[in-house]
């Protein structure tokens, strides 16, 4: 698990079924992988998932249904430009705007998911590990570094 | 203990007895052919995405080809077959707008049906979506009125037997049905008169149609009204291809005191008065009756899930913050239900961002489905969900990331 990259994933509750998959908040296929349900990829606010990355986690991930196919019409599409407007930021953060991700499948799209989230983290294996203007969850002087980091 | 960290209920207690078990099966289906779709078109342009878009495509070359219909049309007993005979052959491309008018009409049901069908399976109609719902089923009914109308309109062997059949279930109907079929044929049998009360009775609910559209559309923030510009071009050149390949003509003009027994059926339009070949006219009243009202009532009965089975989809209506809202309206546009709106602020917010506010957004209770898209809109965290806090995400993540 050590070299695993920890990701966290947020799986709108209407989108893929993942009561197959899930073993303890975990994927079973990708044990790194801590799954958090939502009601709509909408309800995710960019700064959550800023904070997600700041707290530790190597990469975080939204998930909604196929694009068109919300159940409240647009969640998914909002959710996407906020996803577009926080990686722009993070960039003058100096955080890779790699960690972040998108994905949108529907209640029987699993392989598909398991494959993209698969992928997903294999990226995440690659980049440079811990970015400089990220503070260890346990480090205590870290945030110096980090005065636009909320 | 978090919504989002509790054990998810498996699909079996999720649901409740019979019914529930088979709206997911429902559900699942529906979302199963959707991901054989996937395979032959991108997401954005799968087609049962855009039946409602469709439907009112569909409608809108009905006026206009109606527009053209009507100008020729002659609403007496003597002159309607004559002006239809004469569109179809004496007026150039009148065949083909005919046909236009008769395949988009087809189309029109069958998009109004999928859409009905899709929303209901996919639970569209949950929550506070009870408006569409119901003004869609009033657009079905006027729709389904303004094709029977139509089909009289005709006033071939066809139109004479439906009329005789409509006549009869409607004199079927105790009490008013009398009234109600002197109402519609004006006077004791067909006259003259009828055919102008028809063509009345085809264009005017036919009107209301946008009307009901209105309705149909007043709580949605972007509704969805157009399908993509590939499906636009492919349903227009398909009504054209059919109106040209299969044209409509070759009806037998009606004939006065005549005894026609059978016709061509028309299985989008004309399903009920086939169930008369073996019900009373009565019966097949009484049922369409019963499937109306079951149809209004879906949204009241039979929820799928009981609010505890929701999880973290019941996360309760949206409650605004008020020292934190500065009144930004993010949350107002991004609202997919129109259940936000902003008020002039009765005080200042109590957050430094929000000290010089001169709005304040309120959700309307009856408008919220609890999808929680306004508390992602919101940077200012002046917006939560009951059962699903900023403080229990947050704790959800830190139990995440730990370790």
């Amino acid at each position: 698990m050590s070299d695993a990259p920890k990701v966290v994933g947020f799986v709108c509750d209407w989108s893929v079924d993942l009561a197959p998959l899930l073993d303890g908040g975990r994927l079973r296929a990708l044990p790194n992988v801590r799954i958090i349900r939502i009601p709509c990829s909408g309800f995710m606010r960019p700064s959550w998932l800023e904070e997600t990355l700041n707290r530790g986690a190597d990469g975080v991930f939204v998930t909604g249904c196929p694009y068109g196919d919300c159940l409240n019409r647009e969640g998914n599409y909002l959710m996407r430009d906020r996803l577009d407007q926080l990686q722009r930021r993070l960039v003058r953060r100096r955080i890779d705007p790699a960690r972040l991700a998108m994905l949108a499948h529907g209640l029987h799209d699993q392989e598909a998911f398991l494959a993209e989230v698969g992928a997903f983290v294999e990226r995440l294996r690659a980049l440079p590990a811990a970015a400089p203007a990220r503070p260890a969850p346990t480090a205590t002087a870290a945030t110096a570094a980090e005065g636009e980091g909320s | 203990m978090t919504l989002a960290t509790q054990a998810r209920p498996s699909p079996e207690t999720a649901v409740r007895g019979r019914y529930g078990r088979f709206m997911t099966a429902l559900l699942r289906g529906t979302i199963r052919l959707d991901t054989a779709i996937h395979r032959i078109y991108p997401t954005d342009y799968n087609p049962l995405y855009y039946t409602g878009g469709l439907a009112n495509l569909f409608l809108l070359i009905l006026v206009l080809s109606g527009l053209f219909l009507f100008f020729y049309y002659e609403a007496s007993l003597g002159g309607a077959f004559e002006s239809v005979r004469y569109i179809t052959e004496g007026v150039p491309y009148g065949g083909i707008i005919r046909g236009i008018h008769r395949y988009a009409a087809d189309a029109f049901i069958v998009a109004v049906l999928l859409h009905l069908f899709r929303n209901w399976f996919t639970d569209r109609y949950l929550f506070s979506r009870d408006n569409p719902w119901i003004s869609g089923m009033f657009l079905l009914v006027f729709g389904g009125f303004v094709g029977l109308t139509g089909y009289q309109l005709i006033w071939d062997e066809r139109a004479q037997v439906l009329t005789g059949l409509f006549l009869g279930m409607l004199r079927a109907v105790p009490a008013v049905g009398e009234p109600l079929a002197r109402i519609f044929i004006g006077g004791a049998g067909v006259s003259n008169s009828t055919l102008v009360r028809v063509l009345f009775l085809h264009v005017a609910p036919a009107s209301t149609l946008y009307v009901l559209l209105w309705w149909h559309y007043l709580r949605l923030r972007h509704p969805k009204i157009w399908p993509p510009a590939t499906w636009v071009l492919f349903s227009v050149g398909l009504v054209f291809l059919l109106a040209g390949i299969i044209p409509a003509r070759g009806e037998t003009p009606a004939t006065p005191g005549g005894r026609p027994t059978g016709f061509p059926m028309d299985v989008f339009f004309l399903l009920p008065f086939w169930l008369l070949n073996w019900f009373a006219p009565l019966f097949v009243v009484a049922l369409l009756t019963v499937l109306v009202v079951l149809g209004f009532a879906i949204p009241y009965i039979g929820r799928r899930e009981h609010p505890e089975a929701m999880s973290v989809r019941h996360a309760g209506v949206a409650q605004v913050i008020d020292g934190n809202c500065t009144g930004c309206e993010l949350c107002y546009y991004d609202c997919p239900y129109n259940a936000i709106i902003m008020v002039p602020s009765p005080a200042p917010g109590l957050s430094r961002a929000a000290a010089n506010r001169t709005l304040l957004a309120v959700v309307l209770e009856s408008r919220c489905v609890e999808c929680g898209i306004c508390v992602g809109a919101c940077p200012f965290e002046a917006l939560e969900l009951p059962a699903f806090l900023e403080r229990d995400v947050r704790q959800a993540v830190a139990e995440a990331v730990r370790a």
